[in-house]
């Protein structure tokens, strides 16, 4: 790998820049010396620190070469002076780049990172001003090509005619991946055939490739911070390239917008779906015969027609295919968004991709079998993608196999995936694919033998209603129709069960079922206990699509929205607008119930990219919640601002978290007075009320004191019981002292409830909230209002209606003089 | 004829005439480019001029050799490999002198010039130090070629070298901080072509 030199006038300038650009090199990235200033203060540049740097770089670099990073006069000057002074093997090794110090440098540090050569990375350098250059608009010099020379393949001098061309950045954290790549196929595919396009990775000195391969863009490795030159030629030139800068301008559509958590427009709330075979019997257990994937035999054996009807029957799989594709996407479209059918169209993309299909014909005019030639070159072409060195690209490989099995199916005649027979199906991973497809009238759940919770298919499946046990490993390989039985909420699998388990199994389907009919069918209906009592139940929200499924299940509005999971995926902070946006969408999900925002809760177990939290030996008791915003509450008063201005419209809480002390509440109300003036107003919005989060025992203790002036507070029982009982809660070794039934902690959430002040509403937001068993006691406790995960609201409600106050008030008091929490546990069992 | 002694003394000289011009120097270039000619040739001539006293030289030519390195690691700015390379280059004709004449100081201070050249890239009426280096030279050949000894041959080239210095003032610079100022840099007399004047100056009190 090649080393860099910044020779400038100042040793700071100099520290910076490299600084600067070893945030966008790779670890083990090129070595990078300085020799700059005469000393610390002293500006000025030095030929004898310059040629012991060039030493340094030489030796570093074992012979790959060494680039220079000049700023102005002397540098140039010492520079040159110092080539002279060393020896003139190494002086031979060495180039002095005119590119601008900070633009040439990054652009040579990114080069070198990737194990380009002396010459790759000096052009590297030159061009550093180009992505500003054509950002700002400022036209080159026409004569020069938009990103010619380089490593690039000279397929330039094929194409006569007039290209015209445009640089852009890619800016996407994934660099230009699957997704955002099939956006700029479908652009170019716009204009085609009439206009042609190509692109070249201007970064790297990659292509240029075809705008309608898929494949071939993709294997551009353009990541983030890379600049593409795109050039057109054509009647619509000009017209396609504006098309694909406004693209880029979108970080190619993946640009985390509020287009994004905004995109489920539809509020596809499928586990509710009317729809036939969409909505899963959302009962969290299964039992049927096993109906096994059927696997893609090996085409060796097919024997070739002639070139003609190779060629007829693999234009007519790939279309049958795309047509499948299209299906599955509009399927996605309507039951879970955008963001999921876009994982077909780039499928489809990669189906239509030109240089594949051209590599299948060649294949197929050398006479082999369709079948055959289209598995070669699926392979080819995924073997390309698992070679890039990001691990994101890699990935795509599967995206690959996934349209060459589909395909393979029409051309082998096995059936499809997704028209399997009835029963629980068994697979080793539910990909995103054949959950979306699955009949859920004939596939009554989904066992995985590998894979967690979190995988992208089962997450699909679960918000289709659709009963998943995940990671049952080697117990799953059964054969096919093979009875299997199983409940999700025990984490029970049964394989081949007994008469009896099969009764019993069968009788708790039914109670789940009829429990859910009647709950669905009365879950917009308030809840009133028997003797009379109200409560309320809200839903936790994580997104626009859980705040509308919540409001479709009966949630009498928002108790908790984590805005922390709201903005999960992003990178970037996002802007008081697109707040103000995703706020706005939630609250307006549950009109006219009021929602309970509460701020960014970050550090312990959520971490945040674009609010860092320094490592710490142990995070659960260190800068969280509100403690992370003490130095610097920037983030949080954008968000406060954003609060703001939505209570102007709409009936807003805003909650704090991981308040422990009088001082914490009365910074974060001076915070909000703060918001409050940013948007002109002198005081906070009437319809803006403010609570705490009670999560930490001594607010619990000092409660009166501390929740005085207040509107509302919210047990965060998750946290409060993992305080109480000094009991970490994700740590599998502590479990047995982590129970939030402990009687502790209930004591501690009467305790709360007694001590509110008056006119204060106590809420509960934790996990125990979502447990259908444990409601009746918590408002036996004194609590409310319950916040729970939004399936379990239409049931919740259900329960609570079917009892009374006086019953869960005589539940409570026994509960908080248990023994423990086993004896909490077997007394609602015996008032279940 | 210069022996070793006089050379160290043209070096002293050259340090305190700097040094009683550093403001002027400075304030040339303040109105030019970045105001700290002064300051970075009295750092570097004062370290120059300490050399004597800190080493003992065994020829004349490693005694210059070294102020071009001193000059090179402490002066900063672009008259640092300048200057550098021209006390370096000088030091190329005189390495098997012990007493320097016309002749070889007329060759000595040709290579020297014509580093400068080759280091700066600059052509007569670029408004650098070329500007007084050049017609120093021509004066200096001349003058030596028609007989004349060293101290004479110097005080010619000191004469050539300030009305060099002085026909800066009205030129654009087209090299240097000062270039980009363009037309703005007319006006002004060159702070290199100040410097190198007083450099020869100095040669032609002590250089005898």
């Amino acid at each position: 790998m090649i080393s860099l030199v910044v020779v400038s006038h100042s040793r700071a300038l100099a520290r910076a820049a490299v600084a600067l650009a070893a945030e966008m090199s790779p670890e083990d990235g090129p070595r990078l010396e300085v020799a700059a200033g005469l000393d610390e203060e002293t500006t000025g540049t030095d030929a004898v620190a310059i040629a012991e740097a060039l030493g340094r770089a030489d030796d570093a670099s074992e012979g790959a070469g060494v680039l220079v990073l000049v700023d102005l006069g002397s540098a140039v000057l010492s520079t040159e002076m110092a080539l002279e002074m060393i020896d003139p093997e190494v002086a031979g090794r060495v180039r002095v780049s005119p590119a601008p110090l900070v633009e040439g440098l990054v652009a040579a540090t990114v080069a070198a990172g990737t194990g380009a050569d002396l010459a790759t990375c000096a052009l590297e350098a030159r061009r550093g001003l180009d992505a500003k250059t054509s950002h700002l608009g400022d036209t080159p010099d026409p004569a020069e090509p938009v990103a010619g020379g380089g490593t690039g393949d000279a397929t330039d001098d094929e194409e006569p005619g007039e290209w015209a061309g445009v640089e852009v950045s890619v800016t996407g954290e994934h660099g230009l991946h699957a997704r955002p790549a099939a956006r700029l196929v479908s652009t170019a595919a716009a204009a085609s055939p009439g206009t042609r396009v190509r692109v070249r990775n201007v970064t790297t000195g990659t292509g240029p490739v075809d705008a309608l391969s898929l494949s071939g863009v993709a294997t551009l490795g353009a990541r983030q911070g890379h600049v593409l030159g795109v050039e057109a030629t054509g009647d619509r030139a000009d017209e396609v390239l504006r098309q694909i800068e406004q693209l880029a301008a979108t970080a190619f559509g993946d640009e985390p917008g509020p287009a994004q958590p905004l995109a489920d427009d539809d509020a596809p709330a499928p586990s509710v779906s009317e729809e036939p075979g969409v909505a899963g019997s959302g009962l969290e257990a299964a039992m049927g015969p096993a109906v096994l994937d059927r696997t893609v035999p090996d085409p060796d054996d097919v024997v070739a027609g002639s070139e003609q009807e190779e060629q007829d029957r693999l234009d007519a799989a790939v279309a049958d295919a795309l047509d499948a594709l299209e299906q599955l996407s509009a399927r996605a479209r309507r039951h879970l968004g955008d963001g999921q059918a876009e994982v077909f169209e780039a499928h489809a993309a990669l189906l239509r991709d030109p240089e594949l299909l051209g590599d299948v014909a060649r294949r197929i005019s050398a006479g082999q079998a369709a079948a055959l030639a289209w598995q070669d070159a699926v392979q080819e072409v995924a073997g390309r993608f698992e070679a890039l060195p990001d691990a994101y690209l890699q990935e795509r490989a599967q995206d690959v196999r996934s349209i060459g099995e589909r395909v393979m199916r029409v051309l082998l005649d096995v059936g499809e995936a997704e028209a399997l027979g009835e029963g629980v199906l068994v697979v080793d991973e539910l990909d995103p694919a054949l959950a979306i497809s699955l009949d859920a009238g004939a596939i009554r759940g989904v066992v995985t033998r590998q894979g967690g919770a979190l995988g992208h298919g089962v997450l699909i499946a679960r918000a289709r209603g659709l009963p998943v046990l995940t990671g049952a490993g080697a117990r799953a390989d059964v054969a096919a129709g093979t009875l299997i039985a199983f409940d999700a909420r025990a984490g029970r699998l049964e394989i081949d069960p007994a008469p009896e388990v099969q009764t019993a199994f069968s009788q708790m389907l039914e109670r789940r079922a009829a429990e859910r009919q009647q709950a669905l069918a009365d879950t917009h209906l308030p809840v009133v206990t028997r003797d009379g009592a109200r409560v309320t139940v809200k839903a936790n929200v994580s997104s626009v699509a859980t705040a509308r499924l919540g409001a479709g299940l009966g949630a009498e509005g928002s108790g908790l929205v984590r805005t922390e999971a709201v903005f999960a995926q992003w990178h970037r902070a996002p802007t008081v607008d697109q707040q103000v946006e995703v706020y706005s969408a939630i609250a307006q999900a549950f009109d006219p119930h009021a929602v309970t925002i509460r701020t960014w809760d970050v550090g312990g177990d959520k971490p945040l990219d674009f609010i860092p939290i320094e490592e710490e030996t142990n995070p659960f008791l260190g800068v969280r919640g509100i403690r992370a915003f003490r130095e610097d509450p920037s983030l949080l008063l954008d968000q406060l601002e954003a609060l703001c201005r939505v209570a102007r419209g709409q009936r807003l809480n805003v909650l704090f978290p991981m308040v422990t002390s009088l001082d914490d509440v009365d910074w974060a109300r001076a915070r909000l007075q703060e918001a409050a003036r940013r948007v002109g107003l002198s005081a906070p919005p009437h319809q803006l009320g403010v609570g705490i989060m009670v999560e930490v025992p001594a607010v619990a203790v000092r409660l009166a004191r501390l929740a005085h002036g207040l509107d509302v507070i919210s047990i965060g029982s998750n946290d409060l019981s993992q305080y109480t009982l000094a009991a970490e809660r994700g740590n599998p070794h502590v479990a047995a002292w982590s129970d939030g039934l402990d009687p502790a902690v209930l004591q501690l959430i009467r305790l709360i409830c007694d001590r509110a002040p008056e006119g204060v509403v106590v809420s509960l937001c934790g996990e125990l909230a979502s447990d259908p068993d444990v409601a009746g006691l918590l408002v036996g406790l004194g609590v409310r209002e319950l916040s729970a995960a939004p399936s379990a609201v239409p049931t919740i409600k259900a329960r609570l209606r079917a009892g009374s106050l006086r019953g869960m008030q005589d539940l409570a008091a026994s509960a908080v003089t248990a023994r423990d929490a086993a004896a909490v546990r077997d007394l609602l069992a015996l008032h279940a | 004829m210069a022996d070793l002694t006089a050379f160290q003394s043209w070096i002293a000289a050259c340090s305190e005439s700097i040094t009683a011009h550093a403001d002027d120097l400075t304030e040339l270039d303040r109105a030019i480019g970045d105001a700290d000619h002064g300051s970075n040739m009295r750092r570097g001539m004062t370290a120059c001029a300490a050399l004597a006293e800190q080493e003992d030289f065994s020829s004349i030519d490693a005694y210059l050799k070294k102020v071009g390195m001193t000059l090179v690691s402490t002066v900063g700015g672009a008259s640092g490999p300048l200057y550098g390379t021209f006390f370096l280059r000088l030091a190329g004709p005189l390495a098997a002198s012990e007493d320097v004449g016309a002749r070889e100081f007329g060759q000595a201070l040709r290579a020297g010039v014509e580093g400068i050249v080759a280091r700066g890239k600059a052509e007569a009426g670029d408004k650098t130090m070329y500007d007084a280096f050049s017609p120093a030279l021509d004066a200096f050949e001349s003058t030596a070629g028609s007989g004349s000894e060293l101290a004479e041959a110097l005080r010619a080239a000191a004469d050539a070298a300030a009305q060099g210095r002085d026909a800066t003032e009205p030129m654009v610079a087209r090299k240097g901080r000062a270039s980009y100022l363009g037309e703005r840099s007319a006006g002004h007399q060159d702070p290199g072509a100040t410097s190198a004047t007083l450099l020869i100056e100095a040669a032609a009190k002590t250089l005898s």
